[in-house]
């Protein structure tokens, strides 16, 4: 009943409350896993869900994910003290010469709302600095935003760079954005197309399922 | 029937003697095929002024959209020095300001810790807010003041530049007697996302829509006391570009409560005192709203994006809201525009035409502007869909 809770103050993006059933639950004994798989990731996924389905909009999942923040803060350093680890970790970034965020934006939401790591990158980010944050965190999904047509061949650009460097042996690279659709995705060698934040966050826990099955 | 008349037809839903073309072309696009230096475009009156008139005649479109203000006219003073590296130029402006001016896409401002501005929520006074203009050339700052120097450079009793409607003279001037000249405001909603930025506009909708509330009022006042200043200049209608308000951003119920109020205001304050059209532009996914944009009483909708890009299907928004609006738009602009043959773009925007032309009221035009790299040879074939099928009589 508690972590149900939590998800549904999550989905009404109810920081506060968030917080304070978190707290309680850990005071209670719940496992922090518990905590966060059942209740702030089981409640990002039915924002995720509802926003797909248009029940709910974008302001709405800011302040949900607000409320998984809060809900962190006193639950991420002892999921830190007990190794227990995220799902998987990415690195995210709207491409070079691209100031466009919100898009972006909503996929790093959504992307740990479904338990990642999320080394997001900001805007305007080149190839070296996806580079060097592949270096620095060996992430498991790089992901670029693009949304404008003339930004968009910077992703085609980076791809190469990637390929040249061999970090795609191992790691997944998603692309998105207004202008970007399947096809190009293809063309430039990326592994997938996120049709929008929701869709793309399925596919990353998609992958990593599919590669501890292996 | 000249262009002007052909574009005013069209506006009124009658029939003219063609389908009129008329697209907003990216900036960018301008920066490319221009003879022209992209610096000097975007931070002339003159320059952008030159720009709009070539494309429109090397296009030959039946109208003009004056999509950026006048400039200050003394703005090459406030430069201390220019960078250029890869072709792209950077200016270092006195107050320690850079301006990156890509090649092919909008420049931006950054301060001197290399970032772009954006004002907090809660230090937003909603009484000190008037207007906000996006494309003003030192980026958004708050309090508001125009170029590059710390105090506010307007005229006593009117909140804008002395040199606020130059280019819209400019292009008035040397095309508008045979050409259909629009000017662009920016309507509440848009100002104060591009005040605050998005992600945090949107959130501060959630947290204090009081006073959120109060900030697009202010803002209404200023788009309304700009929309009549461009009306008093003799444009041929008003556009008011309202960017953030399709489905991607915000749901119906919001639509209703932060924008409709604040973009009827806009329309009826300027239609109180000036007989011009004054139509929106809304990009994205706004086939749930296409009524809700009525209710705002817009004259007509521009962009009306297809699938993917969008969710409009062009006959089912002409049976909806046709008989009222004025549509323009729908003509892909990046699967058909700028990645199609011309052979595509030619049956793509007969097909518009087929669809939205008959009764009048239709303008073809790209859906959201045409890209930067977006080959000539494919929006020539709007003005030859145009001639070819879009006769009336």
């Amino acid at each position: 009943m508690q972590l149900e809770e939590i998800s549904m103050s999550l989905v009404r993006g109810d920081a506060g409350a968030v917080e304070r059933l978190t707290r309680e639950a850990l005071e209670e004994g719940f496992s922090p896993r518990l905590i966060l798989e059942e209740g702030l990731i089981a409640g990002m996924t039915i924002v995720g869900v509802k926003f797909r389905n248009n029940e709910i909009y974008f302001p709405e999942v800011l302040v949900s994910a607000r409320a998984m923040k809060a809900g962190m803060t006193p639950l991420e350093p002892i999921l830190k003290a007990c190794g227990i680890e995220p799902i998987g970790k990415c690195v995210l970034g709207t491409v070079r010469g691209d100031i466009h965020d919100i898009g972006k934006n909503l996929v790093v939401i959504m992307f740990k709302g479904s338990g990642f790591e999320v080394i997001d990158l900001g805007v305007n980010v080149s190839l070296e600095k996806f580079m060097a944050a592949i270096r620095a965190h060996r992430p498991d999904i790089l992901g670029m935003s693009a949304l404008l047509t003339t930004t968009m061949v910077q992703m085609r650009i980076n791809m190469e760079g990637f390929r040249a460097a061999g970090f795609l042996n191992g790691m997944k690279v998603m692309v998105g954005g207004a202008p970007v659709n399947r096809k190009f995705a293809d063309e430039i060698g990326a592994h997938a197309y996120g049709k929008d934040a929701a869709d793309a966050a399925e596919r990353a826990v998609g992958w990593i399922r599919g590669s501890r099955k292996q | 029937m000249n262009s002007k008349e052909r574009v005013a037809a069209a506006m009124r839903h009658e029939e003219p003697d063609r389908v009129p073309v008329m697209s907003q072309l990216a900036l960018g696009h301008y920066f490319l095929h221009c003879d022209l230096p992209e610096v000097e475009i975007w931070h002339s009156t003159e320059a952008f002024g030159e720009s709009l008139i070539t494309l429109q005649r090397r296009y030959q479109f039946d109208g003009i959209l004056v999509n950026l203000p006048g400039r200050d006219p003394n703005w090459r003073s406030y430069i201390k020095r220019v960078e250029e590296s890869n072709g792209e130029k950077t200016i270092h402006w006195i107050n320690g300001w850079t301006t990156v001016c890509p090649r092919d896409d909008n420049p931006h401002v950054y301060r001197e810790d290399g970032s772009r501005y954006f004002a907090a929520f809660d230090v937003v006074d909603p009484e000190k807010l008037f207007y906000i203009e996006p494309h003003e050339m030192s980026g958004i700052t708050y309090p508001y003041y125009w170029g590059f120097l710390e105090e506010a450079t307007r005229e006593e009793d009117f909140f804008f530049p002395p040199w606020q409607f130059d280019t819209l003279d400019y292009v008035l001037q040397h095309a508008g007697e045979e050409v259909s000249i629009h000017s662009e405001i920016f309507s509440p909603f848009t100002q104060l996302l591009e005040l605050m930025d998005y992600t945090q506009g949107l959130l501060a909708l959630m947290d204090d829509p009081g006073k959120f509330k109060a900030c697009l009022e202010a803002l209404t006042q200023g788009a309304i006391a700009l929309g009549r200043g461009q009306a008093a200049r003799g444009v041929d209608a008003v556009l008011m570009s309202s960017a953030f308000a399709g489905s991607g951003f915000i749901s119906p119920e919001h639509y209703r409560e932060f924008v409709l109020p604040f973009e009827r205001k806009v329309i009826e304050g300027i239609h109180s005192e000036f007989d011009v059209p004054v139509y929106t532009h809304t990009c994205g996914l706004i086939g749930d709203r296409l009524d809700l944009l009525e209710a705002t009483g817009t004259d007509g909708i521009d962009t009306l994006d297809p699938p993917p890009l969008g969710n409009v299907d062009l006959a089912d928004a002409k049976e909806r809201i046709g008989g009222n609006l004025f549509i323009k738009g729908n003509l892909d602009p990046v699967n058909v525009i700028l990645k199609g043959t011309p052979e595509k773009v030619l049956a793509e925007a007969r097909h518009c035409i087929e669809v939205a032309a008959p009764g009048g009221g239709y303008i073809l035009s790209s859906a959201c502007s045409i890209a930067p790299h977006a080959p000539p040879d494919n929006i020539l074939k709007l003005h030859e869909a145009a001639e070819q099928f879009g006769n009336y009589h």
